[in-house]
């Protein structure tokens, strides 16, 4: 599949600085740049990052971090993700800053470097083998040599290794007919790459999913206005598989595994200019604060931050400002089954960042 | 289903069991409330503090130790059985 080797081939130029309360030498060291894998977690870089500030260091034990304008990052993201989610207007090369002190353990999760990464990515594959087939016994029955293998393959980006190696999993491939209509040069690619057995083909199986929405309350001409995420409160994380609905004729699309997913947040454009107050769903479970250093709705235990400057916001009248995956920003239009396809993650996530933008509005009527 | 005037702080609440394996002691109370909008840290932590360890190994059904960044309601939503969200806890790496 031509477009999974672009996926897997795509890297983000970073140029990485390191704390400057951690420079002890004159002149300082310049920053490190280093080319990440999209598909790649930031702790897997330190080695190559390490040697360029070694002898600055000062006294102690690494405990390395990074943060992008003050924001600690999530290791565990993918730095694809973590690209796309952060950089409203992309930033070449994307200025990191890296910690080698002063891990901040209220913020985040502890990594003890590889080990943990390799953990979280096996984990997040056997969360995605119970969502696909209902629990882990593919991910399970993979011997231990397989598991590395697989792992290895992420680690050094071979797709070759991987392909080979995920077979073994039997997860398939989702298919329908726009699976085939658009995949046509891969049908010989798929021949080749060994069958998908009856336990892996997913025919309306639940695709895994996680989702990251921030939040407008305007239109910006162009994505450097946009307000900076300086807090992961900022950032709304979902949790939750996408299900293929199949009708007759009738093309599941990315807005419509959007729609699926914040079903109370997303009205179909047309209705828009009718009346912005018009929820779809027949859940209206909206509560409306007043605080205006940061408004929230919560709706069935989940909250979405709204970025909002003066006004109190609604829900119902989102609009769709940004989808971003795997760096790209696919026309809503575009079949669900072929961005799951080829856009998904080696861990069988589909990492997906929207940003939503709420209408202001003055009076409430409620 | 909250009504539209219902405070935010009765956000909804999910149940969580919990349950030893293989070396780990057996709680007095092993089942309990929490607020979905909580992480799964929260969770990891209380075991901690309960079986006063440092580190513990925490799994849903059995099958996966999720990301402790986790919301509770989201792991219910998907991992759920019964109405509860089955938590395994053990002191060493009990499903590798």
């Amino acid at each position: 599949m031509e477009a999974q080797k672009y996926v897997w081939e795509g890297a983000i130029p970073l140029q990485i600085h390191l704390n400057e309360s951690e420079v002890t030498t004159l002149p300082p060291p310049p920053p490190a740049l280093i080319l990440a894998p999209r598909i790649g977690y930031l702790p897997l870089l330190i080695p190559l990052i390490k040697p360029h500030f070694a002898a600055t260091l000062p006294p102690g034990v690494d405990t390395v971090w990074f943060d992008y304008k003050g924001l600690p990052l999530k290791w565990y993201i993918p730095t694809g993700v973590l690209f796309d989610l952060l950089c409203a207007e992309p930033e070449r090369p994307w200025n990191l800053t890296v910690h080698f002190r002063g891990y901040p353990n209220n913020l985040l999760i502890p990594c003890e470097g590889e080990d943990s990464v390799k953990w979280s990515f096996i984990n997040s594959l056997k969360e995605a083998d119970y969502i696909i087939s209902g629990n882990c016994k593919n991910v399970m029955h993979m011997s231990q040599f397989d598991q590395l293998e697989l792992w290895h393959s992420v680690m050094n980006g071979n797709l070759e290794a991987y392909l080979r190696t995920s077979s073994k999993l039997k997860f398939g491939i989702v298919e329908d007919e726009y699976t085939l209509k658009i995949d046509l040069c891969s049908q010989k690619s798929r021949k080749t790459t060994g069958e998908v057995g009856m336990g892996g083909q997913m025919k309306t199986g639940k695709i895994p999913v996680r989702l990251y929405i921030w939040s407008v309350s305007e239109d910006f001409e162009d994505f450097e206005d946009m307000p900076k995420i300086d807090s992961w409160d900022k950032i709304s994380y979902i949790n939750q598989p996408i299900e293929i609905h199949r009708e007759e004729g009738k093309c599941f699309t990315l807005h419509d595994a959007l729609k699926s997913l914040m079903p109370e947040f997303l009205v179909d454009k047309s209705l828009i200019d009718e009346e912005s107050f018009r929820l779809e769903g027949e859940d209206e479970q909206v509560i409306l604060s007043e605080d205006l250093s940061s408004n929230r709705m919560a709706a069935e235990g989940r909250e979405i931050s709204c970025q909002s400057v003066e006004s109190t916001c609604t829900s119902g009248a989102a609009e769709i400002k940004l989808v971003r995956i795997q760096g790209i920003e696919p026309k809503l239009e575009i079949p669900f089954s072929w961005v799951v396809n080829n856009l998904k993650n080696p861990e069988h996530f589909l990492h997906i960042c929207v940003c939503l933008k709420f209408p202001q509005v003055n009076s409430l009527d409620r | 289903m909250a009504s539209v005037t219902e405070s935010p702080s009765s956000v909804r609440k999910v149940i969580v069991q919990l349950k030893a394996t293989a070396d780990a002691p057996i709680l007095k109370q092993n089942k309990f409330k929490i607020p979905g909008t909580d992480k799964f840290a929260k969770v990891i932590d209380f075991l901690r503090r309960q079986l006063h360890r440092e580190t513990v190994f925490v799994y849903i059904n059995s099958a996966f130790s999720p990301n402790p960044d986790e919301l509770v309601i989201d792991l219910f939503n998907n991992f759920g059985v019964d109405g509860k969200l089955l938590v395994n806890y053990a002191c060493s790496m009990a499903w590798g």
